[in-house]
């Protein structure tokens, strides 16, 4: 039910994000000068069922009227409640607010990626895609809480007699246990030598998306938007899944230890495919990149 | 369309078949053949630069014959004059009057071999021709063949007695290909295969059609928006190399903008972007992609960038400095 809902908040952010930014597919880069690019939110610790915004601002010097190329990330760990933006321009250039207000569904920590915006220097000419911050929340019980509300008191006093009722016999019962043990102990022979312990693996933190659940996302984004700039997107994350960086091609991709799989560098091919096809033939090349996903995800 | 990263689909008259058929008689040296079915496809013309003996010759000479083309070899030398090349007129007593005799470069492949052994004036000649693909000879213009590919050759081991290119000369080819040694494996092959024969014909596997329509589709292949803008950033990283460091063979770091007197042209542009559609239609696809400008842009800047003397001085090698500048851009 949940991942229900992160998928149809993803499809929502991408539909947002085309709405936005008029799709990437359609390739004309403005020049911008751009000096400040700020992803936020409103509040520290948001808190869970509770709505809260994020907000992104640019300032761009040049006056415009739009700020076309500009890619949200992927909220999928996040409920899309609504958008609004706001463009004011004055003599020192152009300011763009655009304010996200979502709701988290969980608790513990949930990694935002950087937002970005893709234009033509005015300094240089050249194109280039800035990012903005990315950030991290730490979403914490908030309506659902069950100590919050109008008899908080009350319930905080009788919740506190619990745990230190419950705490209190714990204790009691391993005393009792641990003089039983000792006043029964064998004598002891020594034990063999034994290799030390392996240190505990690392909790794994809640909010972190296994790589299923990231292609399942990529395959909720393309089927919702069909068009070049969710394929440019879902092919980034895809790289950054697998560990490729920014700037590498896709041959050097395919030399990754986890590009070695067929189905992965089956996906890795189509979406390359699907980046850079002809506008013809990209609707072939989404299928393609769909059936691949599918055949990981089966 | 095949699978991308697949290995081409190999039909009877297809680029990679032509390549296939080369590769029967020349041993190795893939990349010259690449380079010059690439030369081909984007009509342009190719400077391979290698010691004699590493069958340059026979691979231009095996192109021609693989399309049923006309092949002829200029052997250039300092006393070589530009009717040498294009022709002249000549009377002819029994008719009275002048007859124009058209010159070798009247060919479908012209290999020009060391080109850096004649003077400047029949340079020009030739690179004049190479450009408008058409001479004239008195008063008559003559079209040259289509296709029309001049391979020009340099020694980069002899240069007593040679004139260097210009600048401006050197931009008018589509790409540089280095030549290198065979492995010896590849050199044990030799052996066998020329132990019999000096050559081993190259059969006729495709016409100067095929060519045509090839090209056709070479031209065709589409190239999105992201991959001009990562073109330009390339060529324009050849003008402004500051900041890019790399390390010499005495093991010192360099900054490669200290290397460059001047970068490419805008002439560098276009190579890229035609070469990179050129390589994604003999890999079979209809778009190009960020590997096939990366592939070529080794091909289509080294002689386009004018490297200065701290080159020698600082160990470092021009293909290693382009190599950095190439990497130093990031692909889309």
């Amino acid at each position: 039910m949940i991942r229900g809902w992160f998928a149809i908040a993803a499809a929502l952010a991408m539909v947002s994000v085309a709405f936005v930014s008029g799709g990437i597919g359609a390739q004309t880069l403005a020049r911008l000068t751009v000096d400040s690019f700020i992803l936020s939110t409103d509040t520290a610790t948001p808190k869970l069922e509770i709505p809260f915004h994020l907000i992104v601002r640019v300032h761009v010097r040049e006056r415009v009227d739009s700020i076309d190329n500009l890619v949200l990330p992927i909220l999928a760990e996040l409920e899309l409640r609504g958008d609004q933006r706001v463009i004011r321009s004055s003599p020192s250039g152009t300011d763009y607010t655009e304010t996200i207000t979502v709701v988290a569904h969980h608790t513990g920590n949930i990694a935002i990626a950087p937002a970005t915006l893709q234009a033509i220097d005015a300094r240089d000419g050249r194109a280039k895609q800035y990012s903005s911050n990315g950030l991290t929340i730490t979403v914490a019980g908030g309506a659902l809480d069950p100590l919050a509300g109008a008899e908080g008191v009350a319930r905080r006093v009788w919740h506190w007699a619990v745990t230190i009722a419950i705490w209190g016999g714990g204790i009691i019962v391993v005393v009792a246990l641990a003089a039983l043990i000792f006043h029964h102990r064998p004598v002891r022979v020594p034990a063999p030598a034994q290799s030390p312990e392996p240190p505990a693996q690392p909790a794994l933190p809640v909010s972190q998306r296994t790589r299923r659940d990231q292609l399942s996302d990529a395959l909720t984004v393309l089927r919702a938007e069909r068009n070049r700039g969710s394929a440019v997107r879902v092919r980034a994350a895809v790289w950054r899944m697998i560990g490729a960086s920014e700037g590498e091609t896709l041959a050097d991709v395919l030399q990754r230890p986890d590009a070695t799989d067929p189905r992965m560098s089956a996906l890795l091919r189509s979406l390359e495919r699907a980046a850079f096809t002809y506008d013809d033939d990209l609707a072939p090349a989404i299928d393609d990149a769909c059936a691949s996903l599918e055949a990981i995800l089966s | 369309m095949r699978q991308l990263g697949s290995d081409p689909i190999v039909t009877e008259k297809s680029p990679a078949y032509l390549v296939n058929a080369l590769a029967q008689t020349i041993v190795g040296q893939r990349e010259v053949l690449d380079g010059l079915l690439l030369a081909l496809l984007c009509n342009g013309h190719v400077l391979l630069e290698g010691p004699p003996g590493l069958a340059k010759t026979l691979a231009c000479r095996s192109l021609a014959a693989a399309l049923e083309g006309e092949f002829k070899r200029i052997q250039f030398t300092p006393d070589l004059l530009p009717s040498d090349i294009v022709g002249t007129r000549v009377f002819d007593q029994r008719e009275g009057a002048f007859a124009t005799v058209l010159g070798p470069i009247f060919a479908n492949v012209v290999l020009a071999d060391e080109i850096n052994r004649a003077p400047a004036k029949v340079q020009s000649a030739l690179l004049e021709a190479m450009q408008e693909r058409q001479v004239t000879i008195g008063p008559q213009t003559h079209s040259l063949p289509d296709p029309f590919v001049v391979m020009a050759t340099m020694n980069p081991l002899d240069s007593e007695g040679t004139y260097a290119l210009p600048v401006a000369q050197m931009d008018r080819f589509l790409m540089k290909v280095n030549v290198g040694y065979p492995s010896p494996a590849e050199e044990l092959q030799i052996l066998d295969r020329f132990a019999v024969a000096d050559t081993q014909p190259v059969r006729a596997v495709a016409s100067l059609d095929d060519v045509k329509r090839w090209r056709a589709g070479a031209h065709a292949v589409h190239i999105d928006e992201k991959l001009k803008h990562y073109i330009v950033d390339l060529v324009a990283r050849t003008r402004g190399a500051r900041g890019i460091s790399l390390r010499s063979d005495r093991g010192h770091a360099v900054d490669a903008g200290d290397l460059i007197d001047y970068g490419a042209s805008p002439r560098a542009t276009l190579a890229l972007a035609n070469l990179a559609r050129a390589r994604a239609f003999m890999d079979g696809r209809d778009f190009a992609l960020p590997d096939d400008v990366r592939a070529v842009a080794p091909h289509a800047l080294r002689h386009r960038i004018g490297f200065n003397y701290r080159i020698t001085t600082e160990a470092v090698t021009p293909e290693r400095a382009i190599e950095a500048l190439v990497a130093d851009v990031a692909a889309p």
